[in-house]
């Protein structure tokens, strides 16, 4: 049944193997001035590391890799991690996407607030997000206690401790990577496509299921490599549920093998890191798979008419997202809030044990508080334009170019967002203290080192979120523009940077938040001078201050969603100065 | 707020982030303080620890896993007694600090001069790697023999047991032994950190089981009563001072500041005696800053050095210095131990073999 819509689909699908001709010499150097730069900051470390793997007492040997093979701890990690980062990706794919379709299409209201709150899981420390679900769901949590009340005898019903308790939290921790990257491509769905379907008989779901899904890909598969990748490097949260369990996934294990000490720690933490990125790459390429097959492109402006009315099921759908929020985002806050505002950690929540003083003391009295935080303003806002432009710049020569080579080159600035941020770090130290033979930069030891470890982790979030920006404008509109004598400047400022903003923006938004908030590297990286937010709570949380590291979170926290709502409150008063 | 509101936003809120950043750049910290001239007090306390060896200046790297306000008190006292010395910090968990100084060692380049962490067996293990300076300070004739290396390697610099803290809404009569943990009364109530993500745990773990009553046994017991295994000390004390266990096995000097704050936690120092490290100080082999190094472990294990540490809450290990309110000073703690290279050499395959009993639920 070749009906109207899937006649026009299928055009523009044609659309996508047109070519771009440029002159080949600029081809070629553009590939090397894209080459060089990723095999030097990117693979170049980890090759540093990995040849570590292979290094052994008596010379180059597999000892390592038969070692580490050959333990059955490292098969059932290797288990572990696939199932934790494949089951969460799942739920932060499904909650991901019906969250953004329910904001893009829908007339729910307050989504301004649904927005600001599906943001919170990707600010609150993950430590801190399973505290909150361990004193809801431990066994002697909320919801096991209510229902041991309920039922008169002690009863479990759910425990968050274990694997299940892992996939669960990851994937709420995640979700708003898919939601973020999915929200802007479903704004510009074409309506008349959606409407075409449907006059030529196709039913909500089907329209869903073959027009705007298949159009929406790049930003959900693009946002679940996010979720999957993210889940690959996670340790907070595996370190605090997998471990009264004994459930290791690779990112606990390799951690495990690094602070053994011994001389061969770092080569076993290496073959492990190998099988971690062979994860990651496979990961890839699936997502390259589903792409592959569904890349269409489209040059819709983003329109946020209302599609799909709720009707009278607005309220029950509002209920539901909210009671959703509540939990997920809101509750964790709160118990991170809670804790912060007691006189000592463990007092019960009552009025005569409420203090301000760990705000005060972290705010005042701490030295090393204000300036961890232009650093990491700094450091977040360079990696932040770095990643703008350079991420934007690889994402679109990626996409001219389907070359196997550019492929691995993308699997390539992936890995590092993988890897434990602790085997990154010590790539970094392993490469930067003498990047050639007699070449010492002096970086090591500096915030710049940071800020390098930083862009290289961050980068893919940034290529990511271009990407699906740029998949969706037809090449038709830069042709156009061509034919019509704009050079390629003006052919950027006055056409393909306001139709790839939104998604370039999503980049800068993420790499500026999760560098604000980073841990591990610059715990591992910092000297005096450079310490950042990341630093500071961690030696709060290591002094055992409980207290004083969650009033720090809670600060930036609330400083992050101030910052934001005052933003949308300008810019909506400048519009109304503007209209009026 | 609409999303498009929120992205300009973002953009305005780069700029200004881009400019305050690139205003601290200009804006580097200033190095610490010199003091501007000195009062005969201090030239002669300077002239007198420094005898005829000549002035001590330069700029110090040191490596620590001590809080950061701990570390930051240690070099604002000895920059006072030796102004014309910089001292440069790196703080983070041992496991990090020692990863770090693996890495510069790979790479050929140890940066760091002075190291302070954790335990003796991970300074065992860096001595048999050939990277620590032996050196043998005049201040440690009054550390006893037990808590330093023969060839002065490393030296101890405070005393910090592992006790059995208990969660005092909760549990009304203390226990007084070990064997607590292994009742009927603590069945899935007890939490103790992981050796295998904290080398401290791996030290008591493998003091433990080298004792004639306890051994592996004692492992075997803690897994039938349901044991939770966390990562590190700072959880334990989070699960036991809010309730969520009753009993932990902790590092002294957490469960005595969060009892000073208010906390519900009551510390006990068991009958059968206490596993204790002994966060030794060490000297890098590659140090550039051999002199300013020595001068910082003789003033860390000086009558005053040792002082700080007492006012910093810890239990001194130097005779003579009277242990903070709250914790027992060196002479009254009875000592649960085993030989440090023994447990150095037996460490990985201790951890295998808790890894292996605790799991498999």
């Amino acid at each position: 049944m070749a009906s109207n819509w899937q006649t026009v689909w299928t055009e523009r699908q044609a659309d996508q193997g047109r070519r771009w001709a440029a002159p080949v010499t600029l081809e070629k150097a553009t590939t090397w001035l894209v080459l060089l730069p990723v095999a030097f900051f990117f693979v170049y470390p980890l090759w540093k590391l990995l040849t570590l793997s292979v290094e052994t007492e008596t010379g180059l040997g597999w000892a390592h890799f038969s070692e580490v093979l050959a333990d059955a701890r490292t098969w059932d990690a290797v288990s572990h991690t696939i199932v934790a980062a494949g089951a969460s990706t799942a739920i932060a794919v499904l909650l991901g996407v019906t969250l953004a379709w329910l904001c893009a299409y829908t007339d729910l209201r307050g989504k301004g607030a649904i927005h600001l709150l599906a943001l919170l899981p990707l600010l609150i420390p993950s430590y801190v997000m399973t505290l909150a679900w361990t004193q809801m769901a431990g066994p002697q949590g909320v919801w096991n206690r209510a229902a041991s009340w309920l039922a008169g005898t002690p009863m479990e019903v759910w425990n968050v401790y274990g694997l299940d308790g892992i996939v669960v939290v990851m994937g709420l921790t995640h979700y708003p990577l898919v939601y973020m990257l999915t929200l802007s491509v479903l704004y510009r769905v074409p309506k008349e496509l959606e409407w075409a379907a449907r006059s030529s008989g196709a039913r909500a779901g089907d329209v869903f299921r073959k027009v705007t899904l298949p159009l929406a890909l790049p930003g959900i598969a693009s946002g679940g490599l996010l979720a999957f990748i993210s889940g690959l490097d996670n340790f907070g949260i595996p370190a605090f549920l997998g471990i009264p369990e004994n459930i290791s996934v690779l990112s606990t294990l390799i951690y495990e093998q690094v602070t053994g000490f011994g001389p061969s720690a770092f080569s076993r933490a290496a073959v492990l890191s190998i099988l971690l990125g062979v994860i990651a790459l496979a990961g890839t390429g699936l997502q390259w798979l589903l792409l592959r097959k569904s890349r269409v492109d489209q040059t819709s402006a983003a329109d946020k008419s209302v599609r799909v009315p709720l009707g009278g099921r607005r309220w029950a759908v509002e209920a539901a997202v909210w009671l959703f929020l509540v939990v997920t985002s809101v509750l964790p806050l709160l118990s991170m809030a809670q804790t912060a505002f007691l006189q000592a950690y463990g007092l019960p929540f009552v009025w005569d044990n409420v203090t301000g003083k760990h705000f005060a003391f972290v705010l005042f009295d701490h030295a090393s508080t204000r300036a961890a935080i232009v650093n990491s303003l700094m450091l977040a806002g360079l990696s932040g334009l770095v990643c703008l432009v350079a991420g934007t710049w690889f994402a679109q020569w990626r996409l001219q170019r389907p070359s196997l080579a550019a492929k691995a080159m993308e699997g390539a600035v992936s890995l590092p967002y993988a890897l434990p941020g602790m085997v990154l770090g010590l790539a970094m130290i392993l490469t930067w203290i003498q990047p050639l033979p007699g070449w010492q930069p002096g970086l090591y030891g500096t915030v710049w080192l940071i800020l390098i470890a930083y862009v290289v982790r961050f980068f893919i979030l940034q290529v990511k979120s271009s990407t699906v920006s740029i998949m969706q404008v037809g090449r038709e509109v830069e042709e156009a523009a061509k034919i019509n004598g704009a050079r390629s400047w003006t052919r950027w400022r006055r056409i393909l940077l306001p139709l790839y903003a939104p998604g370039m923006l999503t980049g800068l938004f993420l790499v500026f938040l999760t560098a604000f908030t980073e841990l591990t590297i610059s715990s591992l990286l910092w000297s005096s001078g450079s310490e950042t937010i990341g630093v500071v709570i961690f030696s709060f949380e290591q002094a055992g201050s409980t207290t004083l590291s969650t009033a720090l979170s809670t600060l930036i926290v609330a400083a992050i969603l101030s910052a934001l709502a005052l933003g949308g409150w300008l810019k909506r008063y400048w519009q109304r100065r503007l209209e009026g | 707020m609409k999303l498009s509101a929120m992205r300009t936003w973002t953009m305005s809120l780069f700029a200004a982030v881009s400019v305050i950043g690139l205003a601290a750049c200009g804006n580097q910290p200033a190095p610490a303080p010199k003091a501007e001239s000195q009062t005969p007090a201090q030239a002669s306390a300077a002239a007198s620890t420094t005898s005829s060896a000549p002035k001590v200046e330069g700029t110090l790297s040191f490596y620590t896993s001590q809080p950061d306000t701990d570390a930051a008190a240690l070099i604002e006292g000895f920059t006072k007694k030796y102004p014309d010395v910089k001292v440069e910090l790196f703080r983070s968990g041992t496991e990090e600090v020692v990863s770090r100084l693996q890495a510069e060692a790979k790479a050929g380049q140890v940066k760091a001069d002075v190291l302070l962490v954790a335990d003796a067996p991970t300074f065992a293990s860096l001595k048999k790697q050939d990277l620590l300076l032996p050196y043998s300070s005049p201040e440690a004739a009054d550390i006893p023999a037990e808590w330093k290396d023969a060839d002065g390697a490393y030296t101890g610099t405070k005393v910090m047991a592992t006790v059995l803290a208990v969660n005092t809404s909760k549990v009304k009569t203390l226990p007084d032994s070990w064997k607590a943990l292994t009742s009927p009364e603590a069945a899935g109530k007890a939490i103790m950190p992981s050796p295998l993500y904290s080398g401290a745990a791996a030290y008591n773990v493998g003091v433990m089981t080298r004792q004639a009553d306890f051994g592996w046994d004692y492992i075997q017991g803690l897994k039938k009563n349901e044991m939770t295994v966390i990562k590190g000390n700072g959880a334990v004390l989070k699960s036991v001072a809010g309730g969520e266990k009753d009993y932990g096995m902790i590092v002294d000097y957490l469960v005595a500041r969060a009892k000073a704050e208010g906390s519900p936690v009551e510390m006990v120092y068991p009958g059968e005696g206490v596993p204790v490290i002994t966060e030794p100080i060490g000297i890098l082999k590659a140090s550039q800053h051999q002199e300013a190094a020595k001068a910082f472990v003789d003033f860390v294990l000086s009558e005053d050095g040792q002082k700080l540490a007492a006012s910093l809450g810890y239990t001194p290990i130097r005779k003579g210095v009277a242990a903070p309110e709250g914790l027992k000073s060196i002479d009254q703690i009875k000592v649960m131990s085993a030989d440090t290279g023994e447990l150095e050499a037996a460490r990985e395959a201790d951890k295998k073999k808790f890894g292996e009993m605790m799991g498999g639920k």
